[in-house]
């Protein structure tokens, strides 16, 4: 395995060929991602990395269903993700796809366990809502309203509604983003665990390079492309982690 | 010079909401464009009523007598406080109109010599008016010409006091006496069958046989001049001429109506627009705080910056100002065009020479000044929330919006309630007081559907209760004098009669207390089928004696019931006054009346067994048969068809009551539509980020909609029984404001009324929400998803 090489180790969960996404707007044409390659492997973590602007949350956004590429390839297992229906898109996400937000995106009006039963109600084989709540340490702030609780603790709500379902792919944008460095800690050490629990695919967007060491593998961008495809020779529990 | 950058905030805001903006303003425009339209409208007629009268010396006081000679009118006008009086000779009968089924009353009015000094003078609009030397010329009411097609030069051959006689129109007139001419059997406008008409004092004399006399007289009086004191003194002096009771120009039947006309504009004006605007006020209130605490970040932005206070709150303000200023505005616009509109229907009832609208420019800016004050006082909650954010908010990171556990959570526990209904149920309990707004402003709406429904159905009860159950005759008469009930029997061996009842008709004044009333006393059979007093339950109210069934509208005015007893003074014939006992209370819908047996009528009177009329039933197919019949019985001198006045009560709903309704669906639209938008809108706003999250996590739009327009069906669904209520309310509270001695109506709104009102209500409600649910599957999910809220 050598860097650069697109394809993982073993066997595919994505398989992305050509894969390009352009916004059309006033001043012209912006190319967010031009022609990307890459195949993740059932199970694997990856961090994206890359300065804002260069293509890796747009790639985050086709993967999990929410835009359309303009022209390439995105299979999902023997689905093809690009050119998919809006019903066809909802129904991936509702029963393959878990989402991390950088602004957690809880319901305010819903408890922490209100939350995550808002995914167990509509998922074919969840968990339910307090053993997701558990797993992610929070047994003791089930009954909780967003309001009541601090922003690693919401995050860890958004990870137990993430995990909830048993996703095949967990997608992770800025998940620290809005946290202090032990939240930060806190949360990627929940993602890590339950997604290992669940045999998720985990892609994680950040700005933070400190949070590479976790993953199997760091894809770095720039431009929309991919400029860098490191393989981590062990990964590194977030607990030992800092920035 | 580039506007200041708060003062584009504030345009590019107002930009941005645009359509809550104009569902708020709508309602404002709403409430002064009916201010507006009926101040307008209301002074055009006012106008038009006093030049008219001014200009054709429109009298104060009328008085008629059986025949007068000529040389009491002197004695008239030397009454204290009496500035002029006239003289003249009125003389009716029946009149056969080519192309009319039913003759038409014939009322010929002798023409003054002296065309300048006399009272109550004609206007020609048409044609000229009679040669003095020419017997037969006359002129007529224009209304009557344009409704019953005689054209100018027409020969029309009426028969009065029993001699036939011809007359030739020659010209077209208005009359201050006939703005509106009311039918003798309702109200209700019959112009074909009204046929007035003036011909020099001759031609009227001959018709008559009242050479040397007057039987009609006018008075005006000086300013100041004691009313009460001048009626007493007419009837004194006309007494002994079988003078019947004076009367003041507020009971002349075409100026009463046309008071109660403009009283019902000013009611309008003060009804209905106060309730736009509050309904306006609680919008302002509801989108302006939502903006506010959409933007607090912004607000502690600008204030870090060192905008103060006054100059944040300002923007807020003057958003508020300017949705009142284009609500304003727009209602002027509206309020113009929809005065001139109900000017343009006023023209097909009430007859002037000139009746011209114009914009009533201080109604508009009262209004406008109320409507923009009241907008302001709606924003002032989120004006005092602007000036309490702190500068720090904007270095604070966002926090969610505070929700707790509360006591309906327990309604909602368990599996039977999924998390997007428990959203919708936590919303509700979060802001209380907006969803009493909203649903006070849902149910307002409501309200106004089914509180003016009772227009048609109170017509639909009185024409019911009036023509099929209280009178059940198809034709009615009356005679010149009162005759001997054998005179009855001639008129039922008429073609197609196949039973007449005999009916007296004196005028009275009953008094009671302080109290009194000119009424007239009907004397029917003890068992007659045509024509019964009902009470309230829709039984027969038996006679009693000599007792009295007095309708329940004129006990209420004396303060009397059963069992009491009033002092009655007949104002017809020898003019007894006695004291009769009440036996009874009959409910019907308009005039004043006491019901007698005929029999006992007559005793008081000290006469036989007279008849002033008759109730008939006429086979439909012999009706053309019997009028020709009744033309040439000189003794009659009205015929009534039920059938023409339930159509002329059935053109005037269709003409006058359906653009009253259009109006009224019109507003109570505006205000389901104002309200259930902006609530959508605000939902929306509040919730924009927790829908897009729902769609993300893989909830389809359908279910992201339902969350978001729930809270609204909910309210609107708690709404409807609230605004049945107070729609009932509102009919009884508009009977009450409206209410005329002509017309009683009942306060009723059937089943079938209430299910059209909500109905209508829910689907505008529906259509609210569907403006607003489609932008859910618009939503961008990255772009909401991305930026903090």
């Amino acid at each position: 395995m050598s860097v650069n090489d697109p394809s993982p180790p073993s066997g595919s969960a994505f398989r992305i060929s050509g894969l390009c996404k352009v916004y059309p707007t006033g001043a012209g044409d912006v190319h967010a991602l031009r022609g990307v390659d890459l195949v993740v492997a059932p199970g694997e973590t990856l961090v994206l990395l890359g300065p804002s602007g260069s293509g890796k949350s747009t790639l985050l956004n086709i993967l999990g269903g929410l835009d359309h590429a303009t022209s390439g390839s995105v299979r999902f297992g023997e689905a093809e993700l690009a050119g998919a229906s809006a019903a066809a898109l909802t129904r991936y996400r509702r029963e393959s796809v878990g989402f991390i937000f950088q602004f957690f995106n809880l319901v305010p009006s819903l408890t922490a366990r209100e939350n995550v039963a808002l995914i167990t109600e509509i998922a074919s084989d969840p968990m339910s809502p307090e053993e997701a709540l558990a797993r992610v340490g929070l047994a003791d702030r089930m009954d909780h309203f967003p309001a009541q609780l601090s922003g690693g603790q919401q995050q860890r709500v958004a990870v137990a509604r993430a995990i909830a379902k048993r996703p095949a792919l967990l997608l992770c944008d800025e998940p620290t983003g809005s946290l202090d460095s032990e939240s930060g800690v806190q949360v990627l050490e929940a993602i890590a665990e339950v997604a290992g629990d669940v045999g998720a695919t985990t892609l994680i967007v950040s700005h933070n390079a400190s949070i590479a060491a976790m993953a199997d593998r760091v894809i770095r961008f720039r431009d929309g492309q991919i400029t860098e495809i490191a393989t981590n020779a062990r990964r590194t529990p977030p607990r030992e982690m800092r920035w | 010079m580039r506007p200041a950058p708060l003062d584009r905030k504030l345009l590019r805001d107002l930009w941005r909401m645009r359509w809550q903006v104009a569902a708020i303003a709508l309602l404002i425009a709403c409430g002064v464009a009916v201010a507006v339209m009926a101040f307008s409208a209301q002074r055009a007629l006012a106008e038009a009523q006093q030049a008219f009268y001014a200009g054709t010396r429109f009298a104060d006081v009328f008085a008629s007598a059986k025949r007068a000679p000529i040389s009491r009118a002197r004695d008239l006008a030397a009454i204290d406080g009496v500035v002029a009086a006239d003289a003249r000779i009125v003389q009716s009968g029946l009149m056969d109109v080519p192309g009319l089924q039913r003759p038409a009353t014939a009322r010929l009015i002798s023409l003054p010599d002296d065309p300048e000094r006399s009272l109550n003078q004609v206007r020609l609009v048409q044609g000229r008016m009679p040669d003095p030397t020419r017997m037969g010329e006359a002129v007529a009411l224009k209304t009557f010409m344009d409704a019953a097609g005689v054209r100018l030069g027409e020969p029309l051959k009426a028969t009065i006091n029993g001699r036939e006689i011809n007359l030739i129109i020659v010209g077209a007139v208005l009359s201050p006496e006939y703005v509106y001419v009311p039918s003798s059997e309702s109200f209700m406008p019959d112009d074909a069958h009204q046929g007035v008409m003036w011909a020099p004092r001759r031609t009227v004399e001959r018709a008559g046989g009242m050479s040397g006399a007057f039987n009609s007289a006018s008075l005006i009086l000086a300013s100041g001049a004691s009313l009460p004191a001048v009626l007493a003194e007419v009837d004194r002096l006309l007494a002994p001429y079988g003078g019947r009771a004076a009367y003041a120009r507020a009971d002349q039947p075409s100026h009463a109506f046309l008071d109660a006309e403009l009283k019902e504009l000013s009611t309008s004006a003060s009804i209905l627009p106060p309730v736009f605007l509050i309904v306006a006020a609680s919008l302002v209130h509801l989108v302006v705080s939502r903006l506010v605490d959409a933007e607090r970040e912004q607000i502690g932005l600008l204030k870090a910056f060192g905008y103060r206070d006054r100059d944040v709150a300002w923007v807020y303000l003057r958003m508020a100002a300017a949705i009142g200023l284009a609500g304003a505005l727009a209602g002027g616009v509206a309020g113009g065009a929809l005065g001139a509109a109900m000017v343009d229907i006023y023209r097909a009832f009430f007859r002037f020479p000139v009746l011209n609208i114009q914009f009533h420019w201080t109604a508009f800016l009262t209004a406008s000044g109320v409507a923009v004050a009241a907008a302001g006082v709606g924003s002032l909650a989120a004006v005092r929330r602007v000036v309490a954010v702190s500068p720090t908010v904007a270095m604070q990171p966002p926090r969610p919006a505070a929700y707790a556990v509360t006591p309906l959570d327990r309604l909602t526990a368990g599996e039977a309630f999924d998390q997007g209904s428990r959203m919708i149920v936590r919303s509700l309990e979060r802001f209380p007081g907006r969803a009493l707004l909203t649903a006070s402003g849902l149910a307002a709406s409501l309200a106004l559907l089914v509180g003016t429904q009772f227009l048609f159905d109170g017509i639909d009860q009185v024409v019911d209760a009036t023509y099929y159950r209280v009178q059940r005759w198809s034709d009615a008469i009356s005679f010149v004098e009162p005759r001997d009930a054998g005179a009855v029997r001639d008129a039922a061996r008429g073609p197609g009669v196949y039973a007449a009842e005999p009916t007296r008709v004196v005028a009275a004044r009953l008094k009671a207390g302080g109290q009194q009333e000119t009424v007239r006393i009907l004397g029917l059979e003890p068992t007659s089928d045509l024509h019964r007093p009902l009470d309230a339950a829709g039984r027969r109210v038996p006679f009693e004696g000599r007792g009295l069934v007095l309708s329940e509208a004129l006990a209420t005015r004396l303060g009397l019931g059963p069992g009491d007893a009033v002092w009655t003074e007949i104002l017809d014939g020898s003019g007894p006054r006695v004291l009769l006992p009440i036996t009874g209370l009959a409910r019907d819908y308009s005039g004043l009346t006491a019901y007698m047996n005929r029999a006992a009528l007559n005793r008081v009177m000290g006469e036989g067994n007279l008849a002033s009329g008759a109730d008939l039933l006429v086979a439909a197919d012999a009706r053309p048969d019997f009028y020709r019949a009744i033309e040439q019985t000189p003794q009659i001198v009205g015929a009534s068809s039920r059938d023409d006045t339930v159509a002329s009560w059935r053109l005037v709903m269709a003409q006058s009551f359906r653009t009253a309704i259009i109006f009224y669906l019109g507003f109570a639209g505006a205000i389901a539509f104002g309200v259930a938008y902006n609530t959508c809108r605000i939902a929306l706003s509040e919730r924009g980020r927790d829908l897009a999250t729902l769609q993300v996590l893989g909830f389809g739009p359908v279910t992201c909609a339902y969350v978001l327009v729930g809270e609204l069906i909910i309210l609107s669904l708690l709404a409807i029984p609230i605004g049945a209520l107070g729609g009932q309310a509102l009919a009884r509270g508009l009977v009450a404001a409206y209410s005329r001695e002509e017309l009683r109506l009942p306060a009723v709104i059937n089943a079938d009324s209430y299910a059209m009102a909500v109905a209508v209500y829910l689907a505008i409600v529906v259509v609210a929400c569907g403006l607003v649910a489609r932008r859910v599957w618009a939503l961008d999910l990255v772009a909401v998803l991305k930026t903090r809220e």
